[in-house]
């Protein structure tokens, strides 16, 4: 017992070490460089100041932060809205349809997501594709900016985020015993209370993780607000990406990111409290 | 009952799947449309792949997202995996503390990954490139293996490895043959997704690459900027490619499976021949183009005639590598990370900063025979008291730039108040820069654009919030360019070359150089001090003064020559009746951008961001 306990410390070292330097170590730097004094051009002089955090309480970056939670809820919400039942019904498909429709849903990861948002350019320009069908079928007579506005960066984030949730529910779909819901319409349950009762609750631990698996990352996605956006400061990341790029304020740009990085760790902790479980529901 | 319910959920799947492949389809269809437009088609042809097969800087960046990619995969799932392993033999404290801080990565935006690793390799003063985007690859994909590996493992029975070593089995043994064939699985599952991750990473690897290292995503995203049909034919690459490798994923085993006898040595052929194909291949690829000497270029997008980049690399036979930047700022703010660069292309304000900072070398007019085709209206400004280190690449004016069948001619009067004109709201692109922002403002209550009174800054400031709130402005970058061709908007504020470009495209638009005065501006070449090749920097300005090329680049970008050859040329011949081409300087209004102290150019910067973040 002891020797394998032996081995599994040498095995764990190296990866031990690499996360040290190249996860907690960063992270720990950039925690100190937040309370660093910006120098007036470039880089930082050290000292311990609050300057950098009292600055994130102006008027504008509370906003901005504002702005970030709730474009991150609008588009959460929709993701769940249409992410929940595709993953629901691709698991209750047949073996085959599922196999397949697994394999659709994965494929255009592999094209690169810059990519696949360029594509939306071409859709949504003012002369683009959806406003010509909309003009066919007369819904509209002057053809919609969209491109370059809120809801082009909705659909930009639903656009990337949406197989996170997709698959999150699925796997927790696919794990659950159907026989329960049998056995709540043999007693005599209706169709929706059955999925109310037994589906909805037992494929819940799927939804929570893939609301995680959208709503974080959703708060950093800068190129999304870039490219649909048209360069408008709406989300935490963009900030942060502007105060490191252009602003070369990084000692600002760590303390917003610290910031970002305690929100996202309280929602997860919440997350954890809500549906009490450890880790996340396993991607695959 | 059931069935009407199966056809509904099956509808629903092939909807939200044509969600997906909506926009590929249609990146894929243009992608053989014969002309640049991004909303007709106009006929069939291969034009934009054979562009993309010359674009060195895309079968580079492909070259750099596969091979960081297939690196970090494995890499990432051997480490992820023996890790996984130790941990479910450690202790629990050592492995709820590995797990926890491994999540880390998984659980934090990407953007807080990326600028943390991109602070602390700066702080460690590696050179950003190649292999720091690696290392940054491997430290985001090993959590993700770690995530899928360890459920499996747990799940184990942990007195399997110790049977099999009583029953003689070496730990080696015990691991390779007992072990990770019943987590195979999971590791299988964990390099996929490590390799996914990777491939498709843009956010981390934006920050933690430079030196010229670029992947798939960055330069997309650099192209993103301007309408570029070569991006859909790289689309339509990939997607073939994706193709290809799951047919043959999944016909390959059913085949095999044929030839059972020889299966695994048939199997182990494949795999060995495929991975021999796909190195030699690979290390053939990186090695394109690699000439002896190499100098780093730094300018800004959209910017040259990248032709005679090839032409100089042919002449001198040396590789250029050619950067691009949005604004000056970002500019800077590479070059004092630590970004090595022969000549840079920045403005006067900028260049003046870059020589007080002491960022420059001077320039050996010597070496520049081709000077004396310069126009004298561009030399010796104060930004560079007798062109000591700057030789003038491209110079004018900003304006507004309208709509001629929309703007009524009575509201032109009002000059830089027209951005403010209530008739165009929402119809408006001004221009994502602080100083030009500024400027705009500062000159439309009479004020010098180089003022450093906070109350003048003040209310430049508080124009530039009412003109936000009230005229919902897009502040846009070089997509501007595209978007006035194709007549999106009415008004937008652009330099006078992008004005004399975009009319010569679109003549319903015209440009107006406001009477309240602008800002007349200079772009120059640079050597750094830095620079190892000097020599051949000096002979690339050389080169770009030389009269047919500079006509060439002219003719290219629409901005203003500053050769005297090429200027007359241009009025006289493609331009000829396009005012922007010919600069307004003799306004004694307008003024150039002058040095900015740290504390007025920071003053500048925080209320710039606050303009643009509502």
């Amino acid at each position: 017992m002891r020797k394998s306990e032996k081995n599994a410390v040498w095995m764990v070292l190296p990866l031990y070490l690499f996360t040290l330097v190249f996860v907690a170590g960063p992270l720990l730097y950039v925690a100190a460089l937040s309370f660093a004094k910006p120098n007036e051009g470039y880089g930082v002089t050290w000292s311990f100041t609050l300057e950098n955090y009292k600055r994130i309480l102006e008027p504008v970056y509370l906003s901005t932060f504002a702005g970030s939670f709730r474009l991150a809820v609008t588009s959460t919400l929709a993701i769940c809205l249409i992410g929940y039942p595709f993953g629901y019904f691709m698991a209750k498909s047949p073996k085959k349809t599922k196999k397949r429709a697994m394999l659709l849903l994965m494929a255009p990861f592999w094209v690169n997501s810059l990519i696949r948002l360029y594509g939306w350019i071409i859709i949504l320009q003012k002369k683009g594709i959806l406003n010509w069908i909309l003009r066919k079928l007369g819904l509209i007579e002057k053809p919609l900016s969209i491109l370059y506005s809120y809801p082009a960066i909705v659909i930009g984030m639903v656009y990337v985020l949406l197989p996170f949730m997709a698959l999150s529910v699925f796997s927790s779909a696919e794990k659950m015993d159907w026989s329960l819901v049998e056995a709540a319409r043999d007693l005599g349950a209706s169709g929706f209370r059955a999925f109310w009762t037994v589906t909805f609750p037992l494929t819940l631990p799927g939804l929570l993780s893939g609301v995680i698996l959208t709503f974080i990352p959703s708060m950093g996605l800068f190129f999304i607000a870039d490219i649909l956006g048209g360069n408008k400061i709406v989300l935490v990341g963009s900030l942060i990406q502007e105060q490191m790029t252009r602003g070369s304020n990084w000692a600002f740009a760590s303390a917003l990111a610290m910031v970002l990085m305690i929100l996202t760790t309280l929602i997860i902790l919440l997350y954890r409290k809500v549906s009490n479980v450890k880790e996340l529901e396993e991607m695959r | 009952m059931n069935n009407k319910k199966s056809i509904f959920s099956r509808f629903y799947v092939v909807l939200c799947l044509a969600f997906f492949y909506l926009p590929i389809l249609v990146t894929m269809i243009f992608s053989f449309n014969s002309s640049k437009s991004l909303t007709k088609l106009t006929g069939f042809s291969l034009r934009w792949y054979r562009e993309l097969l010359n674009n060195v800087e895309v079968s580079k960046a492909v070259y750099v997202s596969v091979t960081i990619a297939i690196l970090a995969t494995v890499i990432s799932t051997v480490l992820g995996t023996i890790t996984a392993i130790g941990l479910s033999k450690s202790r629990k404290v050592v492995r709820e503390l590995v797990l926890n801080v491994n999540n880390l990565p998984i659980l934090n935006p990407d953007i807080v990954t990326a600028i943390s690793l991109m602070l602390l390799f700066s702080s460690l003063g590696m050179r950003k490139g190649y292999w720091t985007m690696l290392l940054a690859h491997i430290a985001f994909c090993t959590p993700y293996v770690i995530t899928s590996v360890y459920p499996k493992v747990r799940s184990l029975d942990p007195n399997l490895a110790n049977a099999a070593m009583d029953l003689g089995a070496t730990p080696l043994q015990a691991m390779t043959k007992v072990i990770l064939p019943m987590i195979k699985e999971g590791v299988f599952a964990g390099a996929l997704l490590a390799f996914t991750m990777s491939f498709d990473d843009f956010v981390i690897s934006y920050f933690v690459s430079g030196n010229g290292v670029k992947n798939i995503s960055i330069v997309v995203y650099n192209m993103t900027k301007r309408i570029n049909p070569t991006i859909n034919a790289l689309s339509t690459i990939v997607i073939v490619v994706i193709i290809l490798v799951l047919v043959l994923a999944n016909v390959l085993p059913v085949l095999l499976a044929k030839t059972k006898k020889r299966n695994r040595r048939v199997e182990r052929g494949i795999t060995i021949l495929v991975v021999a194909a796909l190195t030699v291949g690979l290390i053939r690829w990186g090695h394109v183009a690699n000439g002896s000497h190499v100098l780093k270029i730094y300018n800004a997008g959209e910017y040259i005639d990248l032709g005679l980049l090839e032409k100089f690399e042919q002449e001198f036979d040396c590789t250029v590598i050619y950067e691009t930047f949005e604004s000056n700022e970002m500019m800077y703010t590479k070059l004092a990370s630590g970004e090595e660069y022969d000549i840079l292309v920045p403005s006067d304000y900028m260049i003046e900063r870059l020589i007080k900072e002491e960022y420059l070398q001077a320039l050996n007019w010597n070496k520049i025979p081709n000077a004396k085709n310069l126009m004298e209206e561009v030399m010796n400004k104060s930004y560079d008291p007798g062109n000591r280190y700057g030789c003038p690449y491209f110079w004018g004016t900003v304006g507004i730039l309208y709509d001629t069948t929309v703007v009524d001619p009575e509201d032109l009067k009002d000059g830089w108040e027209l951005l403010r004109n209530e008739k165009y709201k929402g119809n408006l692109y001004m221009y994502d820069s602080e100083r030009d922002s500024f400027m705009i403002a500062l000159k439309a209550l009479g004020y010098s654009m180089n003022t450093t009174d906070e109350s003048e800054i003040q209310e430049a400031y508080e124009w530039l919030i009412q003109q936000r709130d009230s005229m919902e402005p897009i502040y846009a970058g070089d997509d501007v360019i595209d978007n006035m061709i194709s007549g999106n908007k009415a008004l937008a504020v652009v330099y006078s070359g992008d004005a004399s470009y975009i009319i010569s495209e679109n003549p319903q638009l015209d440009y107006l150089t406001p009477d309240q005065g602008t800002n007349i501006w200079t772009d120059a070449m640079v050597i750094t001090k830095d620079c190892s090749e000097v020599d051949l920097a000096h002979e690339f300005i050389n080169f770009m003064m030389d009269e047919e090329n500079a006509l060439s680049n002219t003719i290219e970008v629409g901005y203003t020559s500053p050769i005297e050859s090429a200027y007359d040329e241009m009025i006289h011949g493609d331009y000829e009746g396009i005012s922007a081409y010919i600069p307004e300087i003799d306004n004694p209004k307008s003024e150039f951008f002058g040095y900015q102290e740290p504390k007025i150019k920071q003053k500048y910067a925080e209320l710039w961001t606050k303009v643009k973040a509502k």
